[in-house]
């Protein structure tokens, strides 16, 4: 039980962070279309964090898959696979010489990657205080058995 | 109504109106219409309320007050109103009449009242109708067209107006449209308010008016007929008009006879010809019906006349600065996001901040010098023509933001009587559209920097082997002592092969020392600070490098290509200052980083949804890249000389965002085409240049550009970054409405380029422009400018090929016409049966046309066959930059015929004049037997038909006149033919210097270099499956027909 918890933190930290970089992202974008970044800078910081957000989200997915955890797996796909899209279009960063014209579509996605991860992310936290109730849960009645035989295998 | 109107008010708004014109025009139509509609139909005889405002009205008022019934006056007051073009005096006649007949017949018709004018009239049509009416004639006008399509006998009655209800028989041809007619006609009442807008410009210059009488008068006439028939009794009428009438006549006889005979003698088409070269202010055009075989072929419109700028708002606003700077779509903007969604056409500007102006009309400049420049504190609107000052000067309000500002102390002048400074004749910034400002240090980041040019060359056996090198370094070793900026310039060269080299020209040295660089994954620059050395402390060294250069790599077999190396050692070099790289190249990049493949030739990859990937950089390393230079000021000139495939979508990113442009040699060979390098090098390097430029372009409150095309790189949402600009580059741009109704008459616009001049002063050009606003789509159609229209199109389409194939960019040109077509269509469907007549706005006439030449051009023609990928990309870079008039030649290219000047005894230059006539882009055109010369600005083509006659070849050609002309050049011999043609060429090539047009030689008949020489450019015609003008047109008519 105590790996689940781990486990599940482990993907809420992962989850935090996606949602700081595209939050991050989305705000070097108003930045820019507000006049208080130069596209140079707006898009060199932007472009610095999409691979990673990208592997971040890869590996998110990667986990769930080989933990066997069906449902948050199917639930994080449509993302990762639009990712691999994207990359493998080599549509993925972002073009300095044309940061304008495509501003408003680059801040919509980002946005709705924003909800998508803030969706994720009730979903995570509504699973660790499963998984943490449970356990508490188990503790206190002193059901050993289940704690003992998770620790065996 | 305020809003209603905003065309008119925005008139007297006009600084320069006198108080007379300005003030009535706006205040009359208020009075008549309001009170009127209350009195109903004895208001109208009131008009004597306007007339004192207006001479014509006076003097028309009699005849309405005499008259007693309203009716009567009717057929008169229409002649008169246009005429006269006072709104007030049409009222009353006009009103009596038609309503006086039929009252409830009239209601009804309001309900069909055409969509766009419907509101403002129409809340209260009853009451109304009085004052309406009488605007009515004047909302005709656009109508003109029933007249040309129409029947002469109609026009021919207007003259005398008896025949005119005598007449049913002419009615007959008319008979589908009569019944519409009437109703129509009070609709038209309530489109009194763009009426109006539209007789205003006339107003101030009486001279003016005419076309608007004109136009007018033709529909009079066929009004005539209409109520006629409606209300038979309408013969009473007749009398009483006819006195007016000839009164009338007699005010503009000069004008509309020449119409009417033309209309009796041509053929409707010929007619609107006619009437279009007479009458700017013609609204329709018609082409005679069915377009089938019966379509006349010489009648269709062709602007043989070249760009014909409107310049209606010159008229009205004659502070605006002149159009060959800015130009917008149309003059006439939009109120309404909804009005402009009707408007399909793009609806934006086309600015050329530093277009050339013809001697003695130079750009001001002007220097505050401790006063700082004035800006608006808000907006930061330079200070124009338009700005108001009050409080007895002390202030001023911005025209853009309608800020009150505080005039500073230095800047201090009284105001005479009239509310104009007294000083006003000594500020050029308040009387002319154009200025440039003396920018004082706080408009500066760094030091301004002196001119800086940099070359990169390519090195590589086929650039030896071209004889480009040799030419290149003999230019520039020539204008050395022409580069601006003397004593400052600065200037370095880089080579490159599989190496990179360097070259040291320190002004100590004799000799420039050579520094060879090949390891080209890790580039760094040796001597940093010598690379790139002031021009007139080294010149000796960099004379000695130019003299070597040819003859140090003669022997070089290397045919490798480090190209992106070199680029980035450049960039290096030239980063701390910033300035123009001009770039050489005759290779495909095959070295190092930015290598690219060869992937121009793959057959299988067009036709197909991959196909726009051979247009845009396959390496993100040039887009970086540029973006990269753009940031360090430096600006990229592409040369490309390469015969094999050279990859300039890649290699021209970096001139399309650093603000440059592409010069594309394709095969190229000193002796042929050595001329043409030499004169373009030489005008870029020694033509005024702005460097570390930015532009924006601000606009009133309400509308706001959207998106910029052209080349250069956003620096922020509205800011156009331009390491480089010159005159020979333009910027077109969108614009949209943000507001959903714009309560404004006028809207302004001011386009300020701030940037270093090469003499080291950092100017800021101003140019402000205003344009009225009209809350009536078919007064935008009127002020349309084709010219604008055709370069926000070219862009639009070239940018659309970048992402799509090259059918949908030709596609959406096409379905965008048809749609302003169809949209201008409807606007007048209500009033008669078009049938089979295509109509459009007399200053759309050249649209279509020009949308087939933009279809056919270079960039977006046919499919893999008919361009060469490179040839293609180099096209479009440069269209995108092209100012207006540049591009319409080259869509739409001058086809001369010589042979006959050639052949005249007495070769005088003014009869040159006569000889520059230019004839339709047609296979029809060329006779076999002539000479003919077709020049689209970039290049000559010289046609020899079959049967000219051998004597002429021979004394052109000299010895060589039976030998294949593609090995022929064309030089002068010894005679006076030669001597003559050499004197056409030179006079054409003097027209526009911004490149040189090379000649070729072609014989009629001569496969296959006439097809892709002269048979493409002859856009009228059917070539390889493209439409002709005239298949074209009946395409672009089936569409607008359909569900019309």
């Amino acid at each position: 039980m105590a790996w689940a918890v781990l486990f599940w933190l482990l993907i809420f930290l992962m989850n935090l962070a996606l949602i700081v970089s595209s939050f991050y992202q989305l705000l070097c974008l108003v930045d820019l279309e507000d006049d208080h970044l130069n596209p140079f800078e707006a898009s060199s910081r932007i472009n610095f964090w999409v691979v990673p957000e990208f592997l971040l989200q890869g590996l998110l997915c990667l986990l769930l898959l080989v933990t066997g955890h069906w449902f948050t797996f199917l639930a994080a796909l449509p993302l990762t696979c639009y990712n691999a899209f994207l990359y493998m279009k080599r549509q993925h960063l972002i073009d300095v010489t044309e940061v304008f014209r495509a501003i408003k579509v680059e801040k919509r996605i980002r946005f709705v990657k924003l909800g998508f991860y803030v969706l994720f992310f009730v979903m995570v936290v509504f699973r660790i205080f499963a998984v943490g109730t449970i356990l508490v849960y188990h503790s206190e009645f002193g059901d050993l058995d289940i704690r003992s035989s998770f620790l065996e295998y | 109504m305020g809003t209603e109107n905003p065309g008119r008010p925005s008139f007297p708004a006009r600084p320069s109106a006198t108080p007379f014109a300005a003030a009535p025009p706006a205040v009359t139509p208020f009075l008549s219409s309001g009170p009127v509609a209350g009195p109903g139909v004895s208001s109208f005889r009131p008009p004597p309320a306007a007339p004192p405002n207006t001479l014509p009205s006076v003097s028309f008022a009699p005849p309405a007050g005499s008259d007693g019934s309203g009716f009567r006056p009717t057929p008169p007051a229409r002649f008169n109103d246009p005429s006269v073009s006072s709104p007030p005096t049409t009222h009353v006649p006009p009103t009596g009449g038609p309503f006086q007949r039929l009252p409830t017949p009239s209601f009804p018709s309001m309900a069909q009242a055409p969509p766009a004018r419907a509101p403002p009239v129409s809340p209260q049509p009853g009451q109304y109708f009085p004052g309406q009416v009488s605007h009515s004639p004047v909302s005709f006008r656009p109508q003109p067209p029933p007249v040309p399509m129409g029947s002469p006998p109609q026009r021919a009655s207007y003259a005398p107006p008896g025949v005119n209800f005598s007449q049913p028989s002419s009615d007959s041809s008319f008979s589908a449209p009569r019944p519409n007619s009437q109703p129509s006609f009070t609709p038209v009442d309530s489109t009194y308010p763009s009426a109006r807008a539209t007789l205003q410009p006339p107003i101030p210059g009486y001279a003016t008016m005419p076309p608007n009488a004109v136009s007018q008068m033709p529909t009079t006439a066929s009004l005539f007929p209409s109520h006629q028939g409606s209300y038979v009794p309408g013969p009473p009428g007749p009398p009483p008009a006819a006195s007016p009438f000839p009164a009338h006549q007699g005010g503009f006889v000069s004008s509309s006879t020449p119409g009417l005979h033309a209309q009796h003698s041509a053929p409707p088409v010929g007619v609107m010809q006619n009437l279009a070269e007479d009458f700017s202010y013609l609204s329709m055009g018609s082409i005679p019906g069915s377009i089938e075989p019966g379509l006349d072929l010489k009648a269709l419109p062709r602007p043989l006349d070249g760009d014909v700028e409107p310049n209606s708002l010159a008229e009205i606003f004659p502070l605006n600065c002149h159009s060959r700077y800015l130009r917008l779509s149309t003059s006439a903007i939009p109120n309404s996001s909804s009005l402009a969604s009707r408007w399909h056409l793009p609806l934006g500007a086309v600015v050329c901040p530093l277009a050339e102006p013809p001697e003695g009309e130079e750009v001001p400049i002007v220097n505050f010098a401790s006063t700082g420049i004035i800006r608006c504190r808000r907006c930061r609107t330079y200070v124009n023509p338009y700005v108001t000052f009050t409080d007895a000067g002390r202030k001023w309000r911005c025209n853009i933001c309608s800020l009150l500002n505080d005039v500073p102390g230095d800047y201090f002048a009284q105001l005479d009587a009239t509310g104009r400074r007294i000083d006003i004749d000594q500020r050029p910034e308040l009387t002319q559209g154009s200025v440039e400002f003396v920018a004082p240090t706080e408009y500066m980041v760094r030091p301004p920097m002196p001119p800086l040019y940099f070359f990169l060359i390519d090195v590589s056996i086929s650039a030896i082997r071209s004889g480009m090198i040799e030419v290149v370094a003999q230019t520039i070793k020539s204008c050395l002592d022409e580069l601006p900026g003397f004593p400052r310039t600065q200037i370095g060269f880089i080579t490159f092969d599989s190496t990179i080299h360097f070259y040291n020209m320190k002004s100590s040295l004799t000799q420039p020392q050579m520094v060879v660089v090949s390891d080209l994954d890790d580039i760094f620059v040796p001597l940093p600070d010598d690379l790139l050395v002031n021009l007139s402390e080294s010149r000796s060294v960099v004379e000695t490098f130019l003299d070597c250069l040819p003859t140090m790599f003669q022997d070089n077999v290397n045919v490798e290509s480090a190209f992106g190396p070199a680029l980035k050692a450049a960039f290096m070099v030239m980063s701390r200052l910033g300035g123009k790289l001009l770039i050489f190249q005759n290779t495909l990049p095959s070295l190092g980083i930015g290598r690219l493949k060869l992937r121009g030739d793959d057959l299988r990859v067009y036709g197909t949804d991959k196909e726009h990937v051979l247009r845009i950089p396959e390496d993100p390393f040039y887009k970086q890249m540029a973006a990269d230079l753009t940031k360090f000021q430096i600006g990229v000139n592409v040369y490309a000389f390469s015969e094999k495939y050279t990859d300039i979508a890649s290699i021209g990113t970096l001139a399309k965002y650093t603000g440059g442009q592409v010069y594309y040699y394709p095969s190229f060979q000193a002796t042929n085409h050595g001329e043409k390098l030499r004169h373009e090098l030489l005008r870029d390097l020694t033509r005024e240049t702005a460097w570390e430029a930015v532009m924006r372009i601000r606009c009133g409150k309400g509308i706001r550009f959207t998106s910029y095309h052209g080349n250069f790189m956003l620096r922020s949402t509205d800011l156009l970054a331009l390491p480089a600009v010159d005159c020979d580059k333009a910027y077109a741009m969108q614009l949209s409405l943000e507001e959903t109704l714009l309560t404004t008459q006028t809207v302004y616009f001011q386009v300020a380029l701030l940037y270093t001049a090469s003499c080291g002063e950092r100017r800021i050009r101003v140019h402000t422009l205003a344009a009225p606003v009209v809350a009536d789509l078919s007064e935008m159609y009127r002020q349309a400018d084709t010219g604008a229209i055709v370069s926000l199109f070219s862009r639009l389409a070239i940018e659309k090929t970048l992402s799509h194939k090259l059918e949908d960019a030709r596609n959406s040109v096409q379905l965008r016409i048809v749609k302003a077509l169809k949209e201008y269509r409807n606007l007048y469907a209500v009033q008669h049966r078009l049938g089979g007549r295509m109509i459009y706005p007399e200053s759309l006439k050249y649209l279509p046309l020009y949308g087939l030449a933009l279809c056919k051009s270079t960039p977006i023609r046919g499919g893999y066959a008919d361009a060469h990928v490179d040839e293609r990309c180099a096209a479009g870079y440069t269209m995108m930059a092209l100012p207006v008039k540049k591009l319409l030649k080259l869509l739409y290219p001058s086809l001369i015929r010589v042979d006959e000047y050639l052949l005249k005894r007495s070769g005088q230059v003014d009869e040159l004049k006569n000889i520059m006539k230019r004839l339709p882009l047609a296979a029809e055109s060329l006779d076999y037997r002539g000479l003919y010369i077709c020049d689209d600005g970039f290049r000559f083509i010289i046609w020899f038909g079959r049967m000219l006659s051998p004597d002429i070849a021979m004394n052109l050609l000299g010895p060589d006149f039976a030998a294949e002309l593609s090995k022929v050049t064309l030089s002068e011999q010894d005679n006076e033919m030669s001597r003559k043609l050499v004197k056409v060429v030179k006079k054409l090539r003097e027209n526009d210097p911004s490149y040189y047009q090379n000649c070729y030689l072609v014989r009629q008949g001569e496969q296959p270099r006439e097809g892709y020489l002269l048979l493409a450019n002859l856009v009228e015609d059917q070539i390889g499956g493209t439409n002709g003008y005239v298949d074209w047109l009946t395409q672009i008519h089936r569409q607008v027909q359909q569900n019309a």
